[in-house]
């Protein structure tokens, strides 16, 4: 099987973590490399948490670090979602190897460049480092086949009424990029939010007894901690996963197209993604909005996927 | 019983035109004025277009001109729905019904009067542009007090439609609507979360038709006049959004929602008019002014309009 090169950048982050913990056991995906931005913590931290992860889950590929805000507002954290380190819970080996010399824009550049098929990116954090390589190699944008990035929210944010976290940290950065003219897969909190592992199956990952399957769900142990203080969630919504699952098992999801644009002016919506569902505008669709999923489908590949670290019988 | 007191104020619109019918034919509330305001078409067709209906409706109270555009904008109007008489093009098939002079009493002067006489006890039902109650709350800063709920037909807790982030009436003349949302008065909000549920399929048209009255033969024409615009576009039959605050005044059991915050985007590069809201959100505003309405039960949606109209 051809496998799909890609780029890996996030801001770990538990549900960043457990992206990366699915993307690496899958057979289909061929990864290049990984990249950190600011984002749920600051680049030191969420930098040093992706050196953390890749050395616990055997990721050599090389790790750079990112830009170190965002394009024009300051740097917004979430440490009542992720802790103070970003991705507090399990203990976490100290990292084997340290981030490459180049930075984050330069290395997706030059692998993108060296490579001889397009490569796939994978932001599940705000989209600065997208933005920024766009930006900085505006002939490279051919060859990238596909973004498929963890984000927005056609009917609703998040982190404000009108916006989801990643887009509203740089709502500039994502304007750009869904402008970019790359196709993209969204998945947004239409999807994500529906994307919630449930506290019995914290318990089937953590029984598979290999130290990737306790990390995963002591992470989740923390993660859903945070969903249980708001309304109506039985799990946690482990938004970053969708993006690497979007990409390995599309068939689990309902998908519409449509246009979308970002909102970087305004007073309550600055980082509202707004999808043109009635397609009012007449505009060509730019993004396939992740819309439904099979819920039951999405944990059980996300508990195969953990049990490929191996598994531990009693 | 004691009727409500209701003043309905609207930009008649084929929906319109339906739910002051419906309204005619309420007997638990009282019709005590109508407004006329610019929206989807100009006031030139709202004005006797509202008195023509009203009279249908055999409603007797009195029909004020309200304002001619939004307060601090030019209008936008709709006629890609509501055709250019804003009736579907059926307007001349009621035109030889009189329409009198305009009273010199406006709009927005006409609801503080009934606010005032009713005690407390007017309800406004706004199935346009918000531009009559932002006016009348401009000019008396005591109106919030006097009116006991504002229903209205406008925004939506998800997505729009005159643009992908807003609805037609709110982005119409979305300061008036932030004037409205930020007065105190309690808000019960159809959007279009609810209202493009409350359809009404090419059958039930024929079914309102063949009635048989003066009355649902032309609503029932209206509402074919549009239908196509719904039906290309792949929905089942037509929304009636302004039905759905009139009916709920009386039947809000058939309704759903919740109490949530809705800020009004005045500003936005592409969310201009967009109602901001918290109802689907971890984070909250730390206001609710509105209790929003997102779904409702079709068949008694349907079975009220017929039982209403059949009147």
């Amino acid at each position: 099987m051809k496998r799909i090169p890609v780029i890996l950048d996030g801001d770990p982050g538990h549900d960043d973590a457990i992206a990366w913990v699915l993307a690496n056991a899958s057979p289909m995906l061929d990864i290049k490399a990984v990249t950190s931005c600011c984002g749920n913590q600051t680049m030191e931290k969420t930098t040093y948490n992706a050196l953390r992860i890749c050395t616990l889950i055997g990721l050599n590929v090389p790790v750079a670090k990112g830009r170190v805000k965002p394009f024009l507002k300051p740097p917004m954290v979430a440490p009542n979602v992720h802790g103070q380190s970003g991705l507090d819970g399990p203990k976490l080996p100290e990292p084997a190897f340290d981030v490459v010399p180049e930075d984050a824009v330069t290395l997706m550049a030059r692998i993108i460049e060296e490579s001889d098929e397009p490569i796939t990116l994978v932001p599940t954090g705000p989209l600065t480092n997208i933005a920024a390589l766009f930006m900085a190699h505006p002939e490279l944008k051919k060859k990238i086949s596909h973004i498929y990035l963890m984000g927005g929210g056609i009917h609703h944010g998040n982190w404000a009424p009108a916006a989801e976290f990643n887009i509203q940290v740089d709502p500039e950065a994502a304007a750009y990029v869904f402008a970019a003219g790359v196709p993209i897969t969204m998945a947004g909190l239409d999807v994500t939010e529906k994307a919630q592992i449930y506290p019995e199956e914290f318990e089937i990952i953590r029984g598979l007894g290999s130290k990737v399957a306790t990390t995963v769900a002591e992470w989740f142990d923390f993660f859903f901690q945070y969903h249980k203080s708001l309304n109506g969630y039985k799990g946690a919504a482990v938004h970053d996963a969708v993006a690497i699952v979007a990409m390995t098992n599309p068939e689990i999801f309902e998908v519409k197209d449509m246009y979308v644009e970002v909102e970087t002016d305004s007073e309550y919506c600055n980082g509202a993604t707004i999808g043109d569902v009635h397609g009012v505008l007449g505009k060509k669709p730019n993004v396939h909005v992740l819309w439904n999923l099979d819920r039951d489908a999405f944990a059980k590949i996300l508990i195969d996927a953990v049990r490929t670290y191996g598994e531990v019988s009693e | 019983m004691e009727k409500i007191p209701v003043f309905f104020d609207c930009d008649t619109g084929t929906d319109d035109a339906a739910a002051i019918l419906i309204a005619g034919k309420m007997p638990e509330i009282e019709i005590v004025g109508l407004g006329a305001v610019a929206g989807n078409v100009g006031i030139e067709h709202t004005y006797p277009n509202t008195c023509r209906v009203a009279k249908l409706a055999g409603i007797d109270a009195p029909v004020y001109k309200g304002a001619e555009e939004p307060m601090f904008r030019p209008l936008v109007k709709a006629e890609y729905i509501h055709a250019n008489d804003g009736l579907g093009g059926k307007a001349d098939t009621i035109s030889d019904i009189p329409v009198p002079e305009p009273p010199k009493t406006r709009a927005w002067d006409a609801i503080y009067n009934e606010a005032v006489k009713h005690n407390g006890e007017l309800v406004v039902v706004a199935v346009g542009p918000m531009t009559d109650l932002g006016i009348a709350l401009a000019k008396y800063k005591e109106l919030p007090k006097l009116i006991k709920k504002v229903y209205i037909m406008g925004g939506s807790a998800s997505f729009g439609n005159i643009t992908p982030a807003a609805e037609f009436n709110i982005y119409v003349d979305p300061e008036a609507a932030k004037m409205l949302f930020e007065s105190g008065i309690p808000i019960y909000m159809c959007g279009l979360d609810v209202t493009e549920k409350a359809y009404l399929t090419p059958e039930e048209m024929d079914e309102i038709g063949n009635i048989g009255t003066r009355a649902t033969e032309f609503i029932a024409d209206v509402c074919r006049s549009s239908l196509e615009f719904y039906l290309t576009r792949g929905y089942k039959g037509k929304f009636m959004h302004d039905s759905c605050p009139m009916l709920a005044v009386v039947h809000p059991e058939i309704f759903s929602g919740k109490m949530a915050g809705i800020a009004v985007e005045t500003k936005g590069k592409i969310t201009l008019g967009r109602t901001v809201s918290d109802y689907y959100t971890d984070r909250k505003f730390d206001f609710e002014n509105a209790f929003v309405v997102t779904d409702v039960d079709r068949e008694k949606f349907v079975e009220l309009t017929l039982e209403y109209l059949k009147k």
